[in-house]
């Protein structure tokens, strides 16, 4: 009776990722390898403990899934989003995701600060990435340590930048500000050096992305987001480096959200349960380098040192606020057409 | 009324097809996006307005219409040789000849303009070769930029190009050219007197048609400008997608819109006036 009493209560901790079983449910999230890797170390081992099969849907950018949300705003197919976090809190304003809280998903209250933060009244946030120097390996040497090290003279013409309006350009120049003025908002001190770096960028809309431009000899630095660039680094056999620079980084953050009037709701919450809970964060964080939000995780050492937040790490990480930055970005867009990419004279 | 009937499918596929995405764009121009970007209902003027009055918009424009311009005179004048080839050719090999003029849309713009970067890159094949004869050190910049896009974007409107001017130039009489030459006229001469006037009309036919391609072409400009070039296409697109401002998309597109309807009506009254 005893046992089946903590049974019962361990159920009822676990709230509805083990209390609902069956059905379907669909998500959105990333194509890929995201996909790929979320499949194995998430999506499948909940459909083997609830019997909920998942339906992934392929939302291409966060942009595009916030398109798919709005368009079904009337009729909901998709249950579940997994998006970037300024995106989501687009969604969540125009009511296109649920609200959310620690009563409904009691995981929550495992989540570290900034991720129960992050995703406002909505969905918290379920992974950590961040923007990273990658370089090539054959080609520079020693191993860069600083962004600075894009701003050498024997690099000119072989660096590959976002510009804004990408999330990308945005934090580069977030990291600058930071760097060079003490506060990540103050983008007169990011500009100089901005201005400086201009005319040795072959490209400021790297295509298909910074990782192949290196791999096909066309750049030698890019930025690009960690996750992804360990993989390429794997796959790459060390050909691309990755650095977290010692100038600092900031988090892009992808939260989880329960699309509003979902069909299927009680398996979406157990789906978000369970993609919040410890045990899926850890198998997605040693496969993917994306940094846990589930404080109870207990990553390897070695693939947390691979995330941003190491504890040699976690001091460089910049507090960006995205909403703020979201108020920022047309400005900030304006000047780097005006000043920055008017400067590159190509 | 069988007359209306037979229009009836047609219409009603470009109903469906064209005028109620539009419609719809043009209700979302209408909207308003608050300052953390959420996109608030509303039958507001506003995100127009500030598109008006800002001078980006019209550097945008001004972007859009030269390069469109520039690229679609030299896909035409590029055009009209292949086109005259194929018109003088023997009748059995203009068939092969005009499938070869418009290949190139055969292969995805895309495919092509992966193609150019190899070629046209600062690791390319045309550096590589520059490079290995000693003509230059550093790379010449043929892509990134807006050297880049002119290259691409008229290679991409040729086949257009010829494709107008074979239909056009197919249906000239040649005995005019013929009469011409009988009466002493040198090759040049008849080209210049005869021939051209004759084809002004399947030139600025063709002229319109790349112009209107040129105004809306987003994959060329994207992919071979490297961030530096600035078109209505290009804006519209992060405006979509990388902001996900859409009533300031939705809006430019209807501004874009305005002005090929525009365009395309002084055209026609010009047309009217010079007959």
């Amino acid at each position: 009776m005893r046992i089946l009493a903590y049974a019962a209560a361990a159920l009822f901790a676990a709230g509805p990722a083990l209390a609902q079983t069956g059905g379907r449910v669909t998500l959105q999230a990333y194509a890929g390898i995201f996909k790929d890797n979320y499949t194995q170390t998430v999506l499948a081992p909940f459909t083997a403990r609830s019997g909920t099969a998942v339906q992934y849907h392929e939302g291409g950018t966060s942009a595009q899934m916030l398109g798919t949300l709005r368009a079904q705003r009337a009729d909901p197919q998709i249950d579940v989003v997994i998006m970037d976090v300024t995106t989501a809190a687009i969604a969540c304003a125009e009511g296109l995701v649920e609200r959310i809280d620690a009563a409904t998903l009691p995981v929550i209250a495992e989540l570290d600060d900034q991720a129960r933060a992050s995703g406002g009244a909505c969905g918290p946030a379920v992974t950590y990435d961040h923007l990273v120097m990658v370089y090539d390996t054959r080609a520079v040497t020693p191993a860069p340590t600083r962004w600075a090290a894009m701003w050498d003279p024997a690099h000119r013409g072989r660096i590959a930048l976002s510009a804004p309006p990408n999330i990308q350009g945005l934090a580069m120049t977030a990291i600058l500000a930071h760097a060079n003025g003490g506060s990540w908002q103050n983008l007169n001190a990011a500009m100089p050096r901005l201005r400086e770096i201009a005319p040795a960028v072959q490209t400021f809309d790297p295509n298909p992305d910074g990782y192949t431009l290196i791999l096909n000899d066309q750049v030698r630095f890019a930025t690009g987001w960690n996750a992804r660039a360990q993989l390429y680094r794997d796959q790459s056999q060390g050909r691309i480096g990755v650095v977290l620079p010692e100038e600092g980084t900031v988090f892009q953050i992808n939260t989880i959200n329960i699309v509003a009037n979902s069909k299927n709701r009680a398996q979406a919450l157990a789906l978000a349960a369970h993609a919040l809970s410890a045990d899926a964060q850890k198998a997605f964080t040693e496969r993917m380098f994306y940094g846990p939000t589930n404080a109870r995780a207990q990553v390897s050492p070695e693939a947390m040192a691979r995330t941003a937040l190491a504890p040699e790490f976690r001091s460089r990480v910049i507090p960006l606020d995205w909403t703020e930055m979201v108020r920022l970005r047309d400005g900030w867009n304006q000047r780097w057409r005006r000043e920055v990419i008017s400067a590159s004279g190509r | 009324m069988i007359g209306l009937l037979l229009c009836l499918p047609a219409a009603l596929i470009l109903g469906l097809g064209f005028v109620w995405p539009v419609a719809l764009l043009a209700r979302i121009s209408l909207n308003r996006t608050t300052d953390m970007g959420a996109m608030e209902e509303a039958f507001s003027l506003e995100t127009m307005a500030k598109l008006v009055e800002d001078d980006f918009t019209w550097e945008l424009a001004w972007n859009t219409a030269t390069l469109s311009a520039t690229c679609g005179a030299i896909a035409v004048a590029l055009a009209l040789p292949v086109a005259l080839l194929i018109r003088s050719a023997p009748p059995q090999w203009r068939g092969l000849l005009s499938l070869m003029a418009v290949a190139p849309l055969l292969v995805s713009s895309t495919a092509r303009i992966v193609g150019w970067m190899a070629i046209l890159g600062d690791r390319g094949m045309i550096n590589a070769v520059l490079a290995w004869i000693g003509v230059v050190d550093d790379p010449v910049r043929l892509i990134n930029n807006w050297t880049g896009v002119r290259i691409g974007l008229t290679e991409s409107l040729m086949p257009y190009a010829c494709l107008v001017l074979i239909a056009g130039l197919g249906r000239l009489d040649s005995r005019l050219e013929e009469a011409a030459a009988t009466l002493g006229a040198t090759r040049t001469k008849t080209f210049l007197r005869v021939t051209l006037p004759l084809a002004a009309p399947a030139l600025a036919a063709a002229f319109l048609l790349v112009f209107v391609l040129g105004v809306s072409a987003f994959v060329t400009p994207r992919l071979m400008g490297g961030g530096r070039v600035f078109v209505v296409a290009t804006e519209i697109f992060d405006l979509a997608l990388e902001t996900v401002d859409w009533p300031a998309a939705a809006a430019m597109a209807m501004l874009l819109l305005g002005s090929l309807g525009l365009a395309m009506a002084l055209r026609g009254l010009v047309a009217k006036v010079a007959r």
